[in-house]
């Protein structure tokens, strides 16, 4: 049961999609990178809203998300920050580790 | 840019819940598979053309190598460890509130699966602390740039390879794309196991 659970919420599929796209990007990129630069500026705003405005909608027709706020919002408002701080203090030590920049 | 993000997200709220509770006027799947899925892949294939064009980011990106793994672990460890001391403040059950922590802000995962395991008030729990966390991220990117050049990477968890990742790279620019990606996607990859590995921990 635990388990067919786990498999239908996590799709490799979809993963390994957006992987494919991405790095097809970063090669037509890398392929046209003396070209004259067209601006992507506009592209790259209409479609972060676009997915912005659908991510807003998956939270708005998601009835059981909404019903769970009232009744955990405290504690989820609490561990939500408390785990961002300390992913964000964690994150800020190992990189000064390992000198990343 | 954090206006239009904001007002993009009210009124995809709003459209969602009307459109959810009041006779669809459409099926929800045009928005929430359709367009959501269409403008992930158009901004993931641009994104990706503007690192490649970009000769700064790759350079620090071959400078990094290997060394880009450690990004996802820490905040894999300091997330546990905020579901931690959080569930001792709030004086629940530890192992529970490092589980819903442990989905790294991929709520559709964390919720049901904490339910799963946890009953359903860890249910309701994983969902909404999993998805304040991508809210916050969202809305606090130009405040968490100034606290560290990936501090957004680290909030967002899971999502920066998806959701958050677009406002991640306009505010962190073009070379941190990789570093985002890559961290989210690991962190997706690892989130099913963590949650259960917590779960099989004694309670």
């Amino acid at each position: 049961m635990l388990v067919k659970l786990v498999l239908t919420m996590f799709n490799p599929m979809i993963m390994i999609d957006l992987m494919v796209v991405l790095v097809a990007g970063m090669a037509l990129g890398f392929v046209f990178r003396n070209r004259k630069r067209v601006n992507l500026e506009k592209v790259t705003l209409s479609t972060i809203l676009a997915l912005i405005f659908s991510l807003g909608f998956n939270i708005g027709s998601d009835n059981e998300l909404l019903a769970s706020m009232p009744r955990v919002g405290v504690n989820a408002l609490l561990i939500s920050l408390l785990t961002i701080v300390f992913s964000v203090v964690f994150l800020e030590i190992a990189r000064k580790a390992a000198r990343i920049k | 840019m954090i206006k239009y993000i904001l007002v993009a997200l009210a009124l995809g709220i709003i459209a969602g819940y009307v459109n959810n509770n009041y006779g669809p006027a459409f099926p929800n799947g045009w928005v929430s598979d359709y367009l959501f899925n269409f403008s992930l892949i158009l901004l993931l294939f641009v994104m990706g053309f503007v690192f490649g064009a970009d000769k700064q980011a790759v350079a620090n990106f071959r400078k990094t190598g290997w060394k880009i793994f450690i990004v996802p672990l820490s905040i894999a460890v300091g997330s546990i460890l905020g579901g931690l001391v959080g569930g001792y403040i709030l004086g629940i059950n530890l192992v529970g509130s490092m589980a819903v922590s442990a989905g790294f802000g991929w709520y559709t995962l964390a919720g049901p699966l904490a339910g799963q395991l946890f009953g359903a008030e860890f249910g309701a729990l994983g969902f909404a602390a999993n998805f304040l966390r991508e809210l916050f991220t969202i809305l606090a990117v130009p405040l968490l740039v100034k606290a560290g050049k990936y501090a957004p990477v680290a909030s967002g968890g899971a999502t920066a390879m998806d959701t958050t990742l677009p406002v991640i790279v306009r505010y962190c620019g073009a070379d941190s794309l990789i570093i985002a990606f890559l961290s989210g996607f690991v962190l997706s990859l690892i989130a099913p196991f963590t949650i259960t590995a917590i779960a099989a921990l004694p309670r």
